[in-house]
């Protein structure tokens, strides 16, 4: 909290605290580089964050009042030294586009209209944003507090006062109160409409990512948060189900034994077919006699000769496979292999999720950064890069605050990278929407369900969207809501390319607060949100004209793994350190030998030092590191890592 | 964290954060709380989570407490959600020897409340610690003073502490830990986290490893 100086000189100085960054960032922390952390926002993750519901209102503030680029050359003109030149970065971030909102939420009990909400959250949680956030707005606790006790008066049925059980408590509780149960007999108008005041006054209870993946339960994200125990740090729900949308109907998709043979809606013949038919997936490089026929054709004529129904046809090819109409069959073959192996690992889908949201994950990464010694400044950029003339490497960054910190590698998210740098502005687009709904699109006995939904084209010219509904258990929404991500490659706007998606599997309300009609069994758009994102993962470093030791961290890619960000965090820790592990495993807390724990250790010499400022070079001579080594890998770490920095009972800059 | 039952024994995992600037001796609490031992040389806190202590409560009720430090160089304040999240209590420390880590009390406590409520939606259990007393200049601070900031800013109560005399800690500990299961009657954590799933289930840490009260 304290806002000391920075020191003036790192090993690797990273901008941008999005997933690769924060991969990186933590693996270099690991192995002992001294590892400053930057981001030029207010909250961790960048484009990878997650925002509570007010948090989101204050982000889309920030992006209409985007301020232009400025050319402030002053600030570092004189921290040049001779034989150096400055390559200026982008203040500004262009990468979200065609952003809009809607909201339908009723807007009783609160007079204001809906447009003017997203300023009243500002104004509300301006002297928050004080304090280091990473919830850009929190709604004040004695804001807060009246209104959370009323609504719990007057909405719901839960036991309130003392004895055992508190508000809240469990998720039985939080299931009574879910409106949108299927039950028959729903006890006298339960139903309660969410109403915008109400959204806002849970905000907190919403994390609404910005980016929507999943994790293949056998993926490098999996894999390397188990190699490298930054697992410890989050907590993950599987996929509970995968459903489709075909012929105006959303089907659930069978795709684990049990699905299969548990499956009504299928045939045994079905069954049976199916079942083969996976079952040659699994090792179908074993049987190369099957497909060698196909290998120049799309998979999907490929199985139409395997005898499947067309409704098997489909689940294959656009929940399973998840491929589009056009894919190679070794390509097709390939993803559905995958995905069956990931089953059964944690579940019965291949998927996790993580709770709180995509956007925990980079943090999870940045916390053993941290644990590492890796230091971490939030609102807190870098202005230009320092050249040195002669050899074209980067010395050097001046940061926002006109320090000179020296480092011999930076790595930056494309974000900010001036359009000067780049040779190539040839980036796709991310179409994302984001739904708030008062229930699931597929409703069942449980209301805790979380879902990928495959929605093929509409039409020949339509993109394949896919669409991931999160129920309150997950900890991104309130209770009595779902949180509906969609995201699909852009081939326009994002409400070009998502709202015909929307209209047609979801009931979207004429005005706020509007009822819907009476038969009308599709979930209630609450709220919507539309933006398109820079997918830059189709650049590489060859797309930028920058020295050599800068490196580029592109993406979030449109996939729905996150394949593509963990392998170039891999790729970009090879080229700065060759030679070095890329996290390994973290030891566990219990495993720690603390210095000066050895007897001679406790006590001794602390009387000289009386004043507290005086205690780290003491502690650097009093360490033992013989004794400390045998026990755990880390502490050879932790002695690499110290070098520079100072013991806890020092300021850093005396 | 999750809790459970043994054979009666009611078991329970609460996350505890230990805050403060720089200095203030936060890592030395911990260490004198969980393996009885003081050093002057702590350095930043490196490679370090946190710690676990056992403490058995009662005969029926175990207790294992998490005690998470700020990593060292969170210094700058930025502390990522992981840090926070699903905590049920927490110590804000200051040196009683420099006043100005006192004065950046408040902050943190508002930062603390700011970032995690518990269930219900309520602050979770804060408790001052005012550490180094052993080296405290004569009259420093006055217990009602004291007692009236507590009220303002929201902390259950304060305790003069001394990592390194070991004054009071274990009854700073015990205070919170007493408010800690006030709150918890049934925090949600049984049924609800069921289906939770941690990647790497046999990190878990055995029983066996964990230091003793």
């Amino acid at each position: 909290m304290a806002a000391d100086n920075l020191p003036s000189e790192f090993d690797v100085v990273i901008l941008g605290t999005g997933l690769t960054e924060s991969v990186i960032a933590a693996a270099c922390s690991r192995v002992g580089q001294r590892t400053l952390h930057l981001d030029r926002r207010n909250y961790y993750a960048g484009n990878w964050a997650s925002f509570t519901f007010n948090g989101l209102l204050s982000w889309i503030e920030e992006y209409k009042q985007e301020a232009p680029e400025t050319a402030g050359e002053e600030g570092w003109k004189d921290k040049l030294e001779e034989g150096e030149e400055a390559l200026p970065l982008s203040s500004v971030d262009s990468s979200i586009s065609n952003l809009e909102v809607f909201s339908y939420a009723s807007e009783e009990a609160e007079e204001e209209e809906e447009r003017k909400a997203p300023l009243t959250t500002k104004a509300e949680t301006e002297d928050t944003t004080d304090g280091p956030a990473e919830e850009p707005n929190v709604v004040t606790p004695d804001a807060e507090t009246p209104t959370e006790e009323r609504g719990q008066d007057s909405e719901s049925p839960q036991p309130n006062e003392g004895g055992t059980s508190e508000p809240g408590q469990s998720e039985e509780e939080e299931k009574q109160q879910q409106p949108m149960s299927c039950l028959p007999e729903p006890p006298v108008e339960v139903k309660k409409k969410i109403t915008y005041a109400k959204l806002l006054k849970d905000g907190r209870r919403f994390n609404i990512d910005l980016v929507s993946k999943l994790m293949y339960s056998r993926g490098s994200l999996v894999d390397l948060l188990i190699k490298s125990n930054v697992s410890r740090y989050a907590e993950f729900k599987n996929i509970t189900r995968i459903l489709t949308y075909r012929d105006g109907k959303v089907e659930q998709v069978p795709c684990s034994r049990a699905d299969v043979f548990g499956s009504k809606q299928l045939t045994v013949v079905e069954k049976r077919m199916l079942m083969k038919f996976l079952t040659f997936c699994l090792d179908y490089k074993q049987h190369p006699e099957e497909f060698q026929d196909f290998t120049q054709k799309p998979f999907w004529e490929f199985l139409q000769t395997k005898k499947l129904t067309e409704s098997l046809q489909h689940f294959v090819l656009h929940s399973i496979a998840m491929v589009s109409l056009d894919t190679p069959t070794e390509e097709g073959l390939r993803a559905t292999q995958h995905f069956l192996r990931c089953l059964g690992r944690y579940g019965n889908t291949p998927f996790l999720f993580p709770l709180y949201g995509l956007g925990e994950i980079p943090q999870c990464f940045c916390r053993m950064c941290a644990v590492f010694g890796g230091i971490y400044c939030l609102r807190h950029s870098v202005q230009c890069l320092v050249l040195d003339k002669e050899s074209g490497k980067c010395k050097a960054v001046i940061d926002t605050h006109g320090q000179r910190i020296s480092c011999s590698h930076f790595v930056v998210e494309d974000g900010y990278i001036r359009d000067e740098q780049r040779k190539s502005t040839d980036y796709r687009q991310i179409s994302r929407a984001v739904l708030i709904t008062d229930k699931s699109v597929l409703q069942s006995d449980s209301d805790q369900q979380i879902s990928l939904v495959t929605v093929p084209p509409l039409d020949s010219s339509a993109p394949a969207v896919r669409m991931v509904e999160l129920c309150s258990s997950s900890m991104t929404c309130m209770p009595g809501t779902y949180l509906v991500h969609l995201t699909c490659s852009s081939s326009g706007s994002a409400r070009h390319d998502l709202a015909p998606v929307v209209s047609r599997m979801f009931h979207v309300p004429a005005s706020p607060g509007e009822e819907p009609t009476e038969g009308e069994d599709r979930p209630t758009l609450l709220w919507a949100m539309y933006f398109n994102m820079r997918d830059t993962s189709g650049l590489d470093s060859s797309s930028y004209h920058l020295p050599s030791n800068v490196h580029v961290c592109t993406g979030p890619d449109s996939s729905l793994g996150n394949d593509y960000s963990i392998k170039l965090a891999e790729a970009v820790f090879c080229k700065l350190l060759p030679d070095e592990e890329f996290c390994p495993p973290a030891p566990n807390p219990e495993d720690i030998i603390y210095d000066g724990e050895a007897p001679q250790g406790e006590g001794a010499g602390f009387e000289e030092n009386s004043s507290p400022e005086g205690a780290t070079e003491g502690s650097e001579t009093h360490q033992a590191p013989e004794e400390a080594g045998e026990k755990t890998d880390s502490v050879p770490q932790e002695n690499e890592a110290q070098n520079g920095e100072d013991g806890q009972t020092t300021t850093p800059e005396e | 964290m999750a809790g459970g039952s043994v054979s009666e024994c009611k078991e329970y995992l609460f996350k505890v954060l230990v805050i403060g600037e720089l200095g203030v001796g936060k890592t030395s609490i911990i260490k004198r709380y969980v393996h009885q031992l003081f050093s002057q040389h702590y350095r930043a806190t490196i490679g370090v989570d946190f710690a676990l202590k056992v403490i058995n409560w009662d005969s029926k009720t175990l207790v294992r407490l998490q005690l998470w430090d700020i990593a060292g160089q969170e210094r700058f304040g930025n502390m990522t959600r992981v840090y926070y999240k699903e905590a049920v209590g927490a110590f804000v420390v200051f040196d009683v020897t420099r006043g100005s880590t006192f004065e950046a009390v408040s902050k943190w406590k508002h930062d603390l409340d700011s970032k995690v409520k518990l269930a219900n939606g309520s602050p979770i259990p804060a408790v001052l610690l005012a550490n180094k007393c052993d080296q405290k200049k004569d009259g420093s601070s006055n217990a009602s003073q004291m007692d009236n900031f507590c009220k303002e800013t929201g902390f259950l109560g304060w305790f003069e502490t001394s990592a390194k005399e070991n004054i009071n800690v274990d009854e700073a500990a015990r205070f919170l830990v007493e408010n800690i299961l006030l709150n918890d009657k049934g925090l949600p954590y049984e049924e609800s986290n069921g289906d939770r799933i941690k990647l790497d289930q046999e990190t878990v840490p055995a029983e066996s490893k964990s230091g003793c009260c």
